[in-house]
């Protein structure tokens, strides 16, 4: 929670065609901003600018019109913004990062507090590892979004190594009551198993976040063993390359 | 219903079109982990596989032959699922089922939310 005093002002400039892991990067910047609990921020799209690559990119011309400057500002204690600037560095790629000091003179008010959650940087990969299966509804909905969804961008913002969403065809858990997915109704609340693998400190300190989000479901843990976890990045950008 | 320390897990692997008393197998499955008041049972569909019988399992789009490969995840206490084990020996002809030791980090759910 921001309070009346000293903060930074952290202005990021990206383009709007910026791309980040088949999303658009500003997006991306600002889901990472908002599951890392930040107090605010705001996205404004610019008319038009240039950046380092010196190349201008406008409306003026309609059929020219693209990348468009993008602005994303956020006030936050200092220590809260030391906290995401390393990966704030990785998002923003070729755009510039600006922070400078500010005074609030009168923070921003909400309805309910919510807790303050401490976040948990740098990810260890040891051959020993967890594997917490999560199981939850497909209708289930966390914050006017899909719980699956909300979870996976609440994961990737605390940096946890990797997850995968199922999509179950019939099931039942908790609350007794068969979930399935019927081609004949549009009734689609199918049973969903999200597949989260860490080292167990990771998903240990994960867990209060996830404690808060879902409200019914099964979160079952086990051991395995990690026999490879890579990633190949030069067919990463061969991929890029290919896309038009 | 509570579930908490530890548990098992079972999976079992099968095929979409077997069969048990003339109805599809997963669905027998779960209907029998209900009656036994296990603590919930969840079906996923595979897009490919093979297994005991060595047959490329594959959905098919166009055809409507769907003989996809299915798992069935079961959790319980150890107990629970000894008394599911018999029972689904007795029903899966061809497959395979595995268990393994899980931890219960979290099973909720809410009340009147049921429809």
């Amino acid at each position: 929670m921001l309070k009346a005093g000293p903060a930074k002002k952290v202005t990021i400039y990206v383009g709007e065609d910026h791309q980040y892991h088949g999303q658009s990067l500003y997006s991306a910047i600002l889901n990472f901003l908002f599951y890392r609990r930040i107090s605010g921020a705001t996205v404004t799209r610019g008319l038009a600018g240039f950046g380092g690559d010196h190349h201008l990119h406008t409306t003026r011309i309609e059929a020219l019109t693209g990348d468009l400057p993008m602005k994303i500002e956020f006030i936050e204690s200092a220590e809260k913004v030391d906290e995401v600037l390393p990966k704030l560095h990785e998002l923003a790629g070729t755009g510039l990062i600006e922070i400078q000091d500010t005074m609030v003179v009168k923070p921003a008010e909400t309805s309910k507090k919510k807790p303050v959650q401490e976040a948990h940087p740098s990810l260890k990969r040891e051959s020993k590892a967890k594997m917490m299966r999560i199981f939850i509804g497909e209708n289930d909905k966390w914050g006017g979004q899909p719980l699956y969804k909300a979870l996976i961008e609440s994961m990737r913002a605390n940096d946890i190594a990797g997850v995968t969403i199922y999509q179950g065809i019939l099931g039942y858990g908790a609350n007794r009551r068969i979930h399935k997915d019927s081609a004949l109704h549009l009734s689609h609340d199918r049973p969903m198993m999200l597949s989260v693998v860490d080292t167990e400190e990771k998903l240990l300190a994960y867990f209060p976040v996830l404690d808060g989000m879902v409200q019914q479901g099964l979160v079952v843990m086990s051991e395995v063993d990690i026999i490879k976890y890579t990633h190949d990045f030069a067919a990463t950008e061969r991929r890029k390359e290919a896309r038009p | 219903m509570k579930l908490a320390g530890t548990a098992k897990m079972l999976r079992i692997y099968f095929g979409e079109d077997d069969k048990w008393n003339d109805k599809p197998l997963y669905r027998a499955i779960v209907e029998k982990c209900r009656e036994l008041d296990i603590a919930g049972a969840t079906v996923f569909r595979g897009i490919e596989g093979y297994g005991a019988s060595t047959l490329i399992r594959r959905t098919h789009h166009l055809t409507f032959s769907h003989d996809a490969p299915l798992m069935v995840s079961v959790i319980d206490s150890e107990e629970k699922i000894q008394k599911l084990l018999p029972l689904l020996d007795e029903m899966v002809d061809e497959g395979l089922i595995a268990m393994s030791d899980v931890e219960v980090i979290k099973y909720v759910h809410q009340d009147g939310v049921r429809s």
